[in-house]
């Protein structure tokens, strides 16, 4: 079956209800003849068509993906296409991190008008995905599990705890907000991990030193903190950023949230090599001096751009061998700040939309999923990876996700306020190459 | 008089086992900051010093994260049903911790107590078990506060214990365990070694008094603040065992898996009518203590912990059964 000449590869096409479908049924009424490869999929319009579909495609043994829809303009819901086309940008950048074939996997334009378009368009992905054979890389193929090459690991850096001189300071202010009932909680640091203070006498429960690594503004949404009344949330830098994301996506209001911001000098996390939040900008109140980040004594390898060497199929076969130690324990989604849907499309089972096993598929499709979901939100911190209790490197999808949008849209998640978040919105220039 | 075995010979009786076509399963580096018990393609990748205790547990090869209950076929309409993945043949666990072999014991009972499961048994069966006991503890460790020790011999077909020069003393505890190390020991005159072990930390008496008469206490409401309602402390926990059953499709074969779950997740004692009597983080804390120091016991007379530490390890903000037992038992 493998030669190319018995081979017939099979071709899903999303197509949208409004252009291409008619284009293709145009071809059909104008005696056209195209290969019978493809099976076409309608639906309503191209901004409505789910990622994970793409990668279901795939997963019930498709050869080669089509997405096709309106030309820019000519979409009947007015900018549906847009949406898509913005969307499609950065999965794309996901689908190449993660490995998959990208010669399988084609986007058009193709309107009402262009029978003659969709027979070509047909015609020549029909005989690539001839000539590439059988999509059976497809997540490694389940056997090349322990072939996967790991990245450069690099020893973790020499680390010294150390308690800031701002720890008094905290101390005092939240002892403060708690007995005028400013707020009716502090979200801070404890000893063995973040710490809720609801007391002004409990206050010395609270630490601050370089170990303080939780991103503490995860516990917003958490309804037994809501319901506590007012919370003040101790932030680093970094962790600021997801507080804009939340306000731009109207999670939180600023008032309803007294933010202490603390002056951080590296907290011994891998992000913090790069860290380039320094300065504190959205706090009420600021504690502590901004440190220069640790020097640490060999730069840690660059594992995004060591993963990017890699061949695609490479590629895939180590994320097939980390997502193999994946337990489904969503420890990666829990500890993320900006993962607080109600219902997790994991958790909905009527019908099951990913695979809730912890397999090989179930995984790629769980983490395709939580990656896509934080594209253009993820701040970077970095959580995912270290509360992962399998040693998988999460944060490498967000990256990829994070490169895609300060490539593309010139957009950096958290860092300016006013500016459009890239998902929702669309501008009429978005730039691609990929779409014919 | 002693048993010894060389870390040589130890290497090389599991180099015979893998080529014999038996499992291997040990501690093994899988990156600079992560060791993991898993499968051993060759005895070298066996990791057996200078580190603590891997982050999971042994109980993934009795009872997998994952596992084929059956497959099926449709053929017209006509439902057919397939083979369930086949049964291991048989599987070495070596440097096993004492708090993770004195686990399987505790699932054997829940696997077993009215419904026989075959797939675990069957796991169970083909299973040996070679410990190998702690030379050292952490703040996190507290197998004695439940009735075991860094030599504890629970659940062990064999135990080791390391002498300090790279040998080790081999004290056989069941038949599976002597067959495996039958005619690859040497006498020798010195004794292996064990830690003494971290101090008693909690009575898991008072722990059990506790949580039987304050299933209502704002204990559990403060208590649940900081945990973000993950399953990683059921996940990498020896004897945490509830599991779900999910059915995948075509697009995974058409089958009938037998999953991990977590108390921790909503979704655990979500009802169909949308109700969920544990509504909040709270109630889920408190099962999972609940569970551990009075539903178990009640039933099977013995605690549903081994203090292996994992959960307060592996919690991304530093929860674990240690502290909230200290907390109440101190309280």
């Amino acid at each position: 079956m493998n030669d190319a000449k018995s081979f017939e590869p099979k071709i899903v096409a999303y197509v949208c209800n409004w252009c291409t479908y008619l284009g293709a049924d145009l071809a059909g009424t104008t005696r056209l003849e195209y290969p019978t490869n493809v099976r076409i999929i309608r639906l309503p319009c191209t901004g409505r068509i789910d990622f994970n579909l793409i990668v279901k495609g795939f997963e019930i043994g498709a050869d080669a993906v089509l997405v096709s829809g309106c030309h820019p303009g000519d979409c009947h819901y007015t900018a549906g296409n847009y949406h898509a086309r913005r969307r499609w940008i950065l999965f794309r950048e996901l689908l190449d991190t993660l490995g998959f074939d990208l010669r399988r996997i084609h986007f058009t334009w193709i309107s009402a008008a262009e029978g003659k378009k969709w027979q070509q368009v047909i015609a020549e992905i029909t005989e690539q995905t001839r000539q590439l054979g059988p999509y059976t890389d497809l997540y490694a193929n389940g056997s090349a599990k322990n072939s996967g090459k790991d990245l450069p690991g690099g020893a973790p850096a020499p680390f010294e705890f150390r308690t800031l001189p701002a720890e008094g300071l905290l101390r005092e202010s939240c002892r403060k907000l708690l007995a005028d009932a400013t707020v009716k909680v502090v979200i801070g640091y404890g000893k063995r991990g973040p710490a809720m203070v609801t007391r002004p006498e409990d206050v010395d429960r609270l630490v601050w030193n370089n170990r303080c690594v939780s991103n503490l503004t995860a516990y917003l949404k958490r309804k037994e903190i809501r319901a506590l009344g007012k919370p003040a949330v101790v932030v680093k830098p970094c962790d600021e950023k997801s507080l804009v994301v939340l306000e731009k996506e109207s999670q939180i209001d600023r008032k309803d949230i007294h933010v202490i911001g603390m002056g951080c000098e590296g907290v011994g996390e891998p992000k913090c090599t790069f860290c380039t939040a320094r300065t504190r900008r959205f706090a009420d109140e600021s504690l502590g001096e901004a440190a220069a980040p640790v020097a640490q004594t060999t730069p840690p390898p660059n594992r995004f751009a060591a993963l990017m060497e890699m061949p695609p199929a490479q590629r895939m076969a180590f994320w097939a061998k980390q997502f193999d130690r994946c337990v489904k324990c969503y420890a990666c989604r829990q500890v993320c700040p900006m993962c607080y849907c109600e219902r997790c499309i994991v958790d909905k089972n009527q019908p099951i939309a990913i695979d809730p096993a912890p397999s090989t598929k179930g995984n790629f499709a769980w983490q395709i999923a939580r990656a896509f979901h934080l594209a253009a939100r993820c701040v970077g911190c970095g959580e995912c990876s270290r509360a992962c209790p399998a040693g998988i490197d999460l944060a490498l999808l967000n990256i990829a996700l994070h490169k895609a949008a300060q490539q593309n849209f010139n957009y950096d998640p958290g860092v300016d306020p006013a500016a459009e978040p890239v998902i929702g919105s669309y501008a009429l220039q978005d730039k691609e190459d990929f779409i014919r | 008089m002693s048993e010894m075995i060389s870390q040589a010979g130890l290497r090389q009786l599991l180099g015979d086992c893998i080529a014999a076509g038996t499992v291997v399963a040990g501690p093994t580096r899988i990156k600079p900051t992560l060791i993991l018990y898993a499968r051993l393609s060759s005895p070298d990748e066996l990791l057996l010093e200078g580190f603590l205790r891997p982050d999971n547990s042994i109980k993934e090869f009795v009872f997998p994260k994952q596992e084929k209950l059956y497959g099926y076929r449709i053929r017209g309409n006509n439902i057919e049903l397939t083979g369930r993945d086949a049964p291991v043949p048989s599987q070495v666990v070596v440097a096993a911790r004492p708090c993770d072999a004195a686990a399987l014991p505790i699932l054997d009972r829940i696997f077993n107590w009215d419904f026989k499961d075959e797939f675990y048994n069957d796991r169970r069966t083909a299973t040996t078990v070679v410990t190998l006991a702690c030379n050292q503890h952490d703040e996190s460790c507290f197998c004695t506060s439940v009735g075991l020790g860094p030599a504890a011999e629970r659940g062990s077909d064999v135990m080791l214990f390391a002498h300090g020069h790279g040998d080790y003393e081999v004290r056989c505890v069941t038949d599976k365990g002597r067959a495996l190390f039958h005619g690859k020991t040497q006498k020798s005159s010195m004794e292996g070694r064990a830690d003494a072990g971290p101090e008693k930390r909690f009575d898991p008496a008072a722990v059990r008094k506790f949580v039987d008469r304050h299933f209502e206490d704002p204990f559990w409401k403060e208590h649940a603040l900081t945990c973000i309602g993950c399953g990683t402390c059921a996940f990498t926990c020896p004897t945490c065992h509830c599991f779900d059953i999910v059915d995948a499709g075509p697009s995974a074969g058409n089958a009938r898996y037998r999953i991990w779950d977590s108390c921790q997740f909503p979704m655990f004692t979500a009802h169909a009518s949308g109700h969920n009597p544990r509504a909040g983080q709270p109630g889920r804390q408190r099962q999972r203590i609940l569970h551990k120091f009075s539903i178990y016991p009640e039933k099977f007379g013995e605690i549903l912990c081994t203090g292996c530490g994992n959960c307060t390890r592996n919690c991304p903000e530093g929860i674990g059964v240690l502290s909230v037992a200290t907390e109440i038992d101190h309280e």
